[in-house]
């Protein structure tokens, strides 16, 4: 066991899906506790839990290749799914989800999973692939979730026309909270789209008349009454059209449109000097807002409506000048958007440490065409796009450093291959001189004679060298002719010889078993070192036999790699390109929408000032011709 | 002078966008409104297949690059620490409300071989329950001695270091060690253990 650390099984999903939603994770879930039993499974948690997903799936195949999760099969798989699905490889992690939430996983899981699924594809523009998520889905989710999910229904059945189904089921949304107006504006949508504009109105100016808690609703009610009012405006109610305008705050996001449009409604009914009062206002605001161009042209309007001729004159042409301007850095915006600038920069303030679906550009960098974009980055497409362009970076980047890892390798195993060489006959000579048989024969030979001096208790076999000399000197005595002589000395020098001989046979004796047991113990050893030694070279020539193939099963996947790579740097390359040309596309599109409408704007601003032109000319006509 | 009526180009395309979670406004009945939304809708259906097609084709090369990365990511392990002489060092935290960690050095027979500082991101990780693989190293069939020194705040927020020492055997095969930061609650104080692990 590696780490007492209980984990919920399949918390996984939970926590991938928890990075999505940024919402804090219950942990007080104790049913179906794991327990962390392969090191290899905590290292993939370790760069998982870091958000790091790209090397936590890395590790994580690698480590199920090499048969190291065997404590964790089931488990792997799912957080497999869950990693997959944070690193925004949606695809793969279906795949894995279709095949494995199945009984084995908790229902409320199951259905998390499968409703990030659905929001992921949604968002990706998988519109089917997400409605066949949410179709699994079989139990309510939790609250906030349920609300989430019933949006994201709704929203797919107004993408698909499906205008009823939606009414039907934003129609008897209950509460009063957030989701509650949210759910009332898009079944306003669904209203509209639908042609029951009256029923529309209805709901529109209740969710405009709302308290709001947060600014969130705020922004919801501003919208809400901007869509109102302007849907009186264009139905010729111009007096209807006021109070849900006046109810838009003056410091939100559409503050703009619904000044432009309080103008307007003033304007219908010809009271101008009050429509001017909020055109003024908003001249001075940002001219890359469409409501602050159109005030620029609305103003003269309504002075020309005055009677106002000269000061008329003066506006448009100063709006004629602003929108030139304007124009002018469109183009060199739309230039340098199209030299491919754009996307360096807009990667360029980013890291690109971490690989995760959950990544979301949050402001533009600081370029000339950034102020022009900025509505680009609330779009999904735009955002999603980015995604993969980043992703397609990261994926460049670990191919570029794998392949100066891969030379790496190449030069390494040449080195080895080659150290290798030198050494071999080396060793091949050493072995050689080893004579490994004939030591194995002389240590039998020597446990034969030592079975035999035991059997005879020969303990003279087993005397030193001195105790040997001694003996022999002793032998050599009592062998001596003179001693056998029947005189006292010869007698006395025979008893002496004779006890010196029994004094070292009692010694021999004595030593015989100790002596026996220590050589019975040297042999034993030698016996082992034997065989280890006799391991050690079957070792030795096994790697002998072994190496030149390792050499060349390694060779042959490290040769193999480079062409893999540069295939893949090609392809990663060309959709890079692909990707780059299409976000590119969207970008200058975007722009060519706006010079667009500066055009239009300016074409209409010319022909008033040419109108007014006009006019003064006749009236001075008129006046020459009347003094004469 | 004829009675100019602006139209409000920009509005009437931002009035049409689906409301996606209430984000964008209703189209209105008019006409033009209608037949500018149609268009965007056309555009919007070309936009969403070319996105699509990108898209399946940057996940096809996901799998691939992955694929790919699992690949070599083995053989770099195999070449660097062949099986024999593997031996893989894996840092554990079991609760370590008494200890903060900073850094570990690990002396392996007496050399200095890593020395890892930790970031907050990966103390958190280690907190979680994942397991970091600190180091690799190719060793002898045969005992050797392991030394981990353990610094960072202790008890109190004291400046803490400690060092765990342990002999173990390396037979033939891949060997895993693990450094476990526990707590030892009686004594309100962290504990260093090293384990092998089979």
């Amino acid at each position: 066991m590696i780490a007492r650390r209980l984990i919920t099984v399949a918390l996984w999903l939970w926590l991938a899906a928890g990075t999505m939603l940024s919402q804090p994770l219950a942990a007080d879930d104790k049913s179906g506790l794991t327990i962390v039993k392969d090191a290899h499974f905590g290292e993939v948690l370790f760069y998982f839990y870091q958000e790091d997903y790209f090397p936590a799936i890395v590790r994580l195949l690698a480590a199920n290749k090499q048969t190291q999760l065997e404590n964790h099969i089931d488990e792997s798989e799912l957080l497999l799914g869950g990693l997959y699905l944070s690193y925004g490889h949606h695809l793969q992690a279906a795949e894995i989800f279709e095949r494995l939430l199945v009984d084995s996983v908790d229902q409320d899981i199951r259905d998390r999973t499968w409703f990030f699924l659905a929001k992921v594809w949604y968002q990706r523009g998988y519109l089917a692939e997400s409605q066949h998520a949410l179709d699994k889905i079989e139990t309510e989710l939790p609250k906030p979730l349920e609300a989430e999910r019933t949006m994201l229904q709704a929203q797919l059945l107004i993408d698909n026309s499906q205008h009823d189904q939606a009414i039907a089921l934003l129609g008897d949304w209950p509460g009063e909270d957030t989701w509650a107006s949210y759910a009332k504006f898009n079944l306003a949508v669904a209203m509209v789209r639908s042609g029951r504009v009256n029923i529309a109105a209805d709901i529109l100016d209740q969710l405009g008349k709302i308290n709001p808690q947060n600014e969130e609703l705020s922004s919801l009610r501003d919208k809400a009454n901007l869509v109102l009012g302007y849907a009186y405006l264009q139905d010729g109610q111009p007096v209807a059209a006021k109070a849900p305008l006046q109810r838009v705050r003056l410091d939100g996001p559409f503050s703009n449109k619904a000044l432009l449009g309080v103008g307007w409604a003033d304007a219908e009914v010809d009271h101008y000097r009050r429509a001017l009062v909020p055109w003024m206002e908003l001249k001075d605001r940002d001219l890359l807002d469409p409501a602050v161009q159109e005030s620029m042209l609305a103003i003269p309007y309504a002075m020309a409506k005055l009677n106002s001729i000269s000061q008329a004159a003066d506006h448009y042409l100063n709006a004629i000048e602003a929108f030139y301007e304007e124009t002018r850095r469109i183009d060199q915006a739309i230039y340098r958007i199209e030299s491919g600038e754009f996307l360096s920069e807009f990667l360029a303030q980013d890291a690109l440490e971490t690989t995760g679906w959950s990544w979301k550009l949050e402001a533009l960098p600081e370029a000339p065409e950034s102020r022009f974009l900025l509505h680009l980055l609330a779009t999904h497409r735009f955002q999603e796009g980015l995604k993969n362009y980043r992703d397609l970076s990261y994926l460049l980047r670990n191919l570029d450093q794998w392949q100066q890892s891969v030379d790496v390798y190449r030069n390494m195993l040449d080195t080895r291959e080659l150290a290798y060489n030198e050494r071999l006959p080396r060793i091949e000579k050493s072995l050689g001189q080893a004579d490994l048989d004939g030591m194995a024969a002389r240590k039998l030979e020597f446990d034969a004679r030592l079975n035999s001096i035991e059997g005879s208790a020969d303990s003279l076999a087993l005397a030193t060298e001195r105790e040997f000399d001694l003996w022999g000197e002793i032998i050599a005595l009592e062998r001596n002719p003179a001693l056998q002589a029947s005189i006292p000395e010869a007698e006395e020098i025979r008893d002496k010889v004779m006890l010196l001989r029994g004094v070292l046979q009692w010694d021999l004796d004595k030593e015989f078993k100790s002596r026996l047991w220590k050589i019975r113990r040297n042999l034993r050893q030698t016996g082992e070192a034997l065989v280890k030694s006799s391991r050690s070279r079957r070792q030795v020539e096994e790697a002998m036999r072994n190496e030149p193939l390792l050499f060349a099963e390694f060779n042959r996947r490290v040769g193999g790699l480079s062409p893999k790579i540069d295939d893949l740097k090609a392809r990663v390359e060309i959709v890079m390109d692909r990707q780059r040309v299409f976000m590119l596309g969207v970008a200058a599109d975007e722009l060519r929408a706006q010079k667009h409408r500066l055009d239009t704007y300016t074409v209409q601003a010319r022909f008033a000032l040419a109108a007014i032109y006009d006019l003064a000319a006749t009236a001075t006509a008129d006046t020459g011709f009347g003094s004469r | 002078m004829a009675r100019i009526r602006f139209s409000s180009i920009a509005l009437s395309s931002i009035l049409w966008v689906t409301a996606a979670f209430a984000q964008d406004l209703a189209p209105l009945d008019s006409d033009s409104a209608l037949a500018e939304a149609q268009s965007m809708e056309v555009g919007e259906a070309q936009a969403r297949i070319e996105f699509r097609s990108l898209d399946q084709d940057v996940q096809s090369l996901k799998k691939e690059v992955l694929d790919l990365n699992r690949d070599l990511f083995l053989l770099e392990e195999e070449l660097l620490f062949p099986a024999n002489s593997q031996v893989a060092f894996f840092i554990s935290m079991d609760v370590g409300e008494y200890f903060d960690l900073d850094a570990i050095k690990l002396k392996i027979d007496g050399k200095d071989v890593s020395n890892y500082l930790y970031t907050e991101r990966e103390v958190s990780a280690l907190h979680r329950g994942g397991v970091h693989r600190m180091h690799m190293e190719n060793l002898k069939v045969g005992d050797h001695e392991l030394v981990a020194v353990f610094t960072g705040k202790g008890p109190g927020v004291r400046d803490y270091r400690r060092g765990a020492t342990m002999s173990f055997k390396k037979g033939i095969g891949a060997k895993y060690v693990e450094l476990k930061i526990t707590d030892r609650i009686t004594k309100q104080q962290p504990e260093f253990v090293i384990k092998e692990w089979e």
